[in-house]
């Protein structure tokens, strides 16, 4: 589904490695978990996945669709929530989420369930017809987040999804991810939050100073002593 | 006042992006051939308006002389800032105490809301005086050499360069705190500012026309009158806008009666300053707190009406046209900026009939001649053009972007797609604004349908040409990173580019026409070959914007 060949990226001519020669294979109907220390290039990673940057070296393979060589095919498979999913303020919430249903070209009837389905779950029904400039942070991050997977997209991104996101809509959103994945979906999505990776993730990564140092289901990450925790392993790995 | 001091010198860092750009050469290390070619085009396109001005005010000086008020240069100058001043002072005004982020950190800081106002306010001057200085310098330079009036002179000048834009912004500034205090109990908050500053605008042309209206009568025999008795023009003119006559006389008098104008030009201004910091420690927060509030709640969507929103699926160009159109509406600082041009020249051109309207029949009757209909259809036209052209629609429209262009990158929608979005949405507004200047100059001018028609197709094909320009300035250098909606279109640089674009445009139509005109071409093969050109310069141009829009689209990262 997603496979990262060999990626580098470098900010300011070469001076910050930000990525460096990462290689992942994400496969269909998994749930995978990107973790890493603050700055470690997840940010950077997801966004060459999703096209807003371009890499220095390396191939990034989507649904079967190289993102450079093919990048429309690939965008059509993906959707993408950023970790300050900044919108446009001056729409309101309906008119955005009718305009990326125009954009992923969705049906009028699909269309129709899944935005009311999406309202009702995330309690916006009521705001929909507002500015979203007069949203609350979590109000925009679940409008982003709806606007993302009205395509029901083979490949979901997100980046750091459960900050700003109350008890509840960050369980509904952990019930949307398994859903996803159900249904033969892929999901990626960073996260510094252990414990929602240890339960939610089919396989895991771990990125440190730019480079995938351990990826692998819990057991795999483990290496057969049972009692280490995901917080253990993750403070061993990127002790350095 | 050592708060006051760090405020101002943080805001002046910022928004003229001094450590952003320190960052850029030391850090990202950009191609410094980048700053210095757009300096170079700067000054090149800058400096060959300013040679013009000069050449003019050389005229005015030495009529001046004639006059026995060589002074008049300077008059002529100062009136001539100060109204600049005004024009621009209501957008930058409105946006930066009302529409910028930043006063979301300032309001929590133990600052005094005349602190804020006042940092605000020396901002918008420093950004002033790039309107400001070009317009007065050449007339300080012109009667100084001239008249060597002597190193108090001089010392004055300076002054003078920096405290005029002080009376027009506090006057736009009151306006604007009123305006802001009354708005901000209403609904529909933003529609209300912009026509409540697009009125403020007319108000302020409309005072100023009148206030300097010459005496009625014969205006021959009004010149005449003056040559013979000497009248005293600057008297005369200044009349009713004291304090540029006060600002002359200070500078050009080098007797204690000057002395006395000066002082009071700058009592005026420290005064008006005062009353503005006063007027502020009364409203600005009320205003600024009740300006946060955006209407919610107003109307719940039913599941009908909800359903009735969904029920028609549009292409991706027709959705992102939309988009475009929505939120360039919704922005109060792009609908002013985009909407005044086509409403203020229209006004102006209708102003002088209302206000002398006795005169204007003469002149009216002279001008519907037949043997002057070609002039006048392509003096129209220039009109037409320049009034639908210099909205700063299509050269932002993706710096306007900013913080979302994310979403532009992210959405499979090619970038042509994308650029054909953005060239219907500019050419909307443009046709809009032919459409309405048309019709206004071809009323008042009583032009024949099929002139005006004429001229429709001419400035629309010249739309055609001058917005694939525009388009293709942002899409090579966009102004991306902006925190204020404000920035993008008034502190870019592309703005200037489209303004330069359209005067290129129209003296290259001016040359053709003379050219034409010494050849004896008919009226109609004038026509057809300037509607030809502007065609066949667009497609070309066209053809490089589709052509760069991939490339550049995927350059640009988000
Ligand atoms: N726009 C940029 N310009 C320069 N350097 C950048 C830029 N964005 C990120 N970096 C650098 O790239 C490296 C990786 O950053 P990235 O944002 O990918 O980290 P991250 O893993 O997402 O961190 P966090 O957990 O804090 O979100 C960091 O060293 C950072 O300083
Ligand atoms: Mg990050």
């Amino acid at each position: 589904m997603l496979r990262i060949s060999n990626l580098s990226k470098s900010y300011n001519r070469g001076a910050v490695k930000a990525v460096d020669g990462l290689s992942l294979h994400v496969k269909p109907g998994e749930i995978f978990g990107f973790l890493g220390p603050n700055g470690a290039g997840k940010t950077t990673t997801i966004k060459m996945i999703v096209g807003l940057l371009n890499p220095d070296e390396g191939s990034i393979i989507v649904n079967g669709y190289d993102n450079q060589k093919n990048p429309i095919e690939a965008k059509k498979s993906i959707g993408y929530v950023p970790d300050n999913p900044v919108v446009y303020d001056n729409l309101t919430g309906m008119e955005y989420l009718n305009f990326m249903a125009d954009i992923y070209q969705v049906p009028v009837t699909l269309r129709k369930e899944r935005i009311n389905y999406f309202l009702e779950m995330f309690d916006l029904t009521d705001a929909a017809g507002d500015l979203i400039k007069s949203y609350s942070h979590g109000m925009k991050q679940k409008i982003a987040l709806a606007g993302a997977l009205l395509h029901n997209p083979a490949l979901w991104i997100m980046d750091e999804p459960m900050v700003g996101l109350d008890p509840k809509s960050s369980h509904l959103l952990k019930e949307l991810m398994r859903q996803h994945c159900q249904k033969g979906n892929t999901v990626f999505f960073s996260t510094h939050i252990l414990e929602v990776a240890e339960r939610l993730c089919d396989r895991i990564g771990i990125i440190h100073r730019g480079k995938l140092i351990a990826v692998g289901t819990l057991d795999e990450l483990r290496r057969g002593e049972q009692s280490e925790t995901l917080e253990n392993i993750f403070l061993e790995l990127t002790e350095q | 006042m050592k708060q006051f001091i760090s405020l101002l010198i943080t805001s002046l860092n910022v928004n003229f992006g001094i450590s952003a750009l320190r960052y850029r050469f030391t850090k990202e290390k950009k191609h410094l051939w980048e700053p210095i070619l757009i300096g170079l085009s700067i000054i090149l396109g800058g400096g060959s308006i300013i040679a013009l001005y000069t050449v003019f005010l050389q005229g005015v000086y030495k009529g001046g002389q004639m006059l026995n008020s060589p002074e008049l240069v300077l008059l002529i100058a100062i009136l001539a800032c100060q109204f600049m001043v005004f024009i621009f002072g209501i957008f930058y005004v409105i946006s930066a105490f009302y529409f910028s982020n930043d006063i979301d950190l300032l309001v929590p800081l133990p600052l005094k809301p005349y602190h804020i106002l006042a940092s605000k306010f020396i901002i918008i001057m420093v950004n002033e005086y790039l309107v400001a200085w070009p317009v007065l310098l050449p007339a300080i330079i012109i009667y100084g050499t001239g008249m060597r009036p002597g190193l108090m002179y001089w010392l004055k000048s300076l002054l003078v360069l920096l405290l005029t834009p002080v009376i027009p912004l506090v006057l736009v500034s009151i306006f604007v705190l009123i305006l802001m205090r009354v708005v901000s109990i209403r609904k529909n908050r933003d529609v209300l500012v912009v026509l409540g500053s697009l009125l403020g605008l007319l108000l302020g042309l409309t005072i100023n026309y009148f206030a300097q209206k010459l005496p009625e009568g014969n205006s021959q025999q009004f010149i005449q009158d003056m040559i013979v008795a000497r009248a005293d023009v600057i008297k005369l003119i200044g009349q009713r806008v004291p304090p540029s006559t006060w600002a002359t006389y200070g500078l050009a008098m080098q007797t204690l009666e000057g002395w006395m104008y000066f002082i009071l030009y700058l009592l005026i201004s420290l005064t008006l300053f005062g009353l503005l910091m006063w007027l502020g420690n009364l409203f600005f927060y009320k205003g600024l707190l009740a300006g946060q509030e955006v209407n919610r709640g107003r109307k719940k969507l039913s599941a009908q009406s909800i359903n009735a929103q969904l029920e028609k699926a549009s292409s991706p160009v027709i959705a992102l046209f939309l988009k475009e159109w929505k939120l360039f509406l919704r922005t109060p600082v792009y609908a002013m900026n985009g909407l005044a041009g086509m409403i203020m020249v229209p006004f102006l051109i209708l102003m002088p009939f209302i206000a002398r309207a006795e005169e204007m029949k003469a002149l009216l009757t002279q001008i519907r001649q037949p043997q002057f209909a070609m002039q006048v259809t392509l003096g129209s036209a220039g009109l037409v053009l320049f009034a639908s052209s210099i909205n700063i629609v299509a050269c932002t429209s993706i710096s306007r972007e900013g913080k979302t262009f994310w979403i532009s990158k992210m959405i499979p929608v090619p970038a042509r797609q994308q650029v054909t979005a953005k060239l219907l949405h500019s050419m909307a507004i443009s046709g809009i604004g032919v459409v309405v200047t048309t019709a206004v100059i071809g009323i008042a001018l009583k032009l024949s349908i099929i002139r005006m028609f004429t001229i429709f197709i001419l400035c629309l094909l010249g739309n055609v040409l001058l917005n694939a320009l525009n388009l293709l300035i942002d899409l090579l250098h966009p102004r991306l990173e902006w925190d204020n909606p404000q920035e993008a279109v008034k502190q870019n640089l592309n703005g200037l580019f489209s303004i330069l674009f359209t005067l290129a445009v129209l003296a290259l139509s001016a040359i053709l026409t003379a050219l034409l005109v010494q050849l004896r071409a008919s009226e109609w093969i004038i026509h057809a070959a300037l509607g030809l050109t502007m065609g066949f310069l667009a497609i070309p141009t066209l053809a490089i914007l589709y052509t760069l829009a991939e490339s550049q689209y995927r350059r640009l990262e988000a």
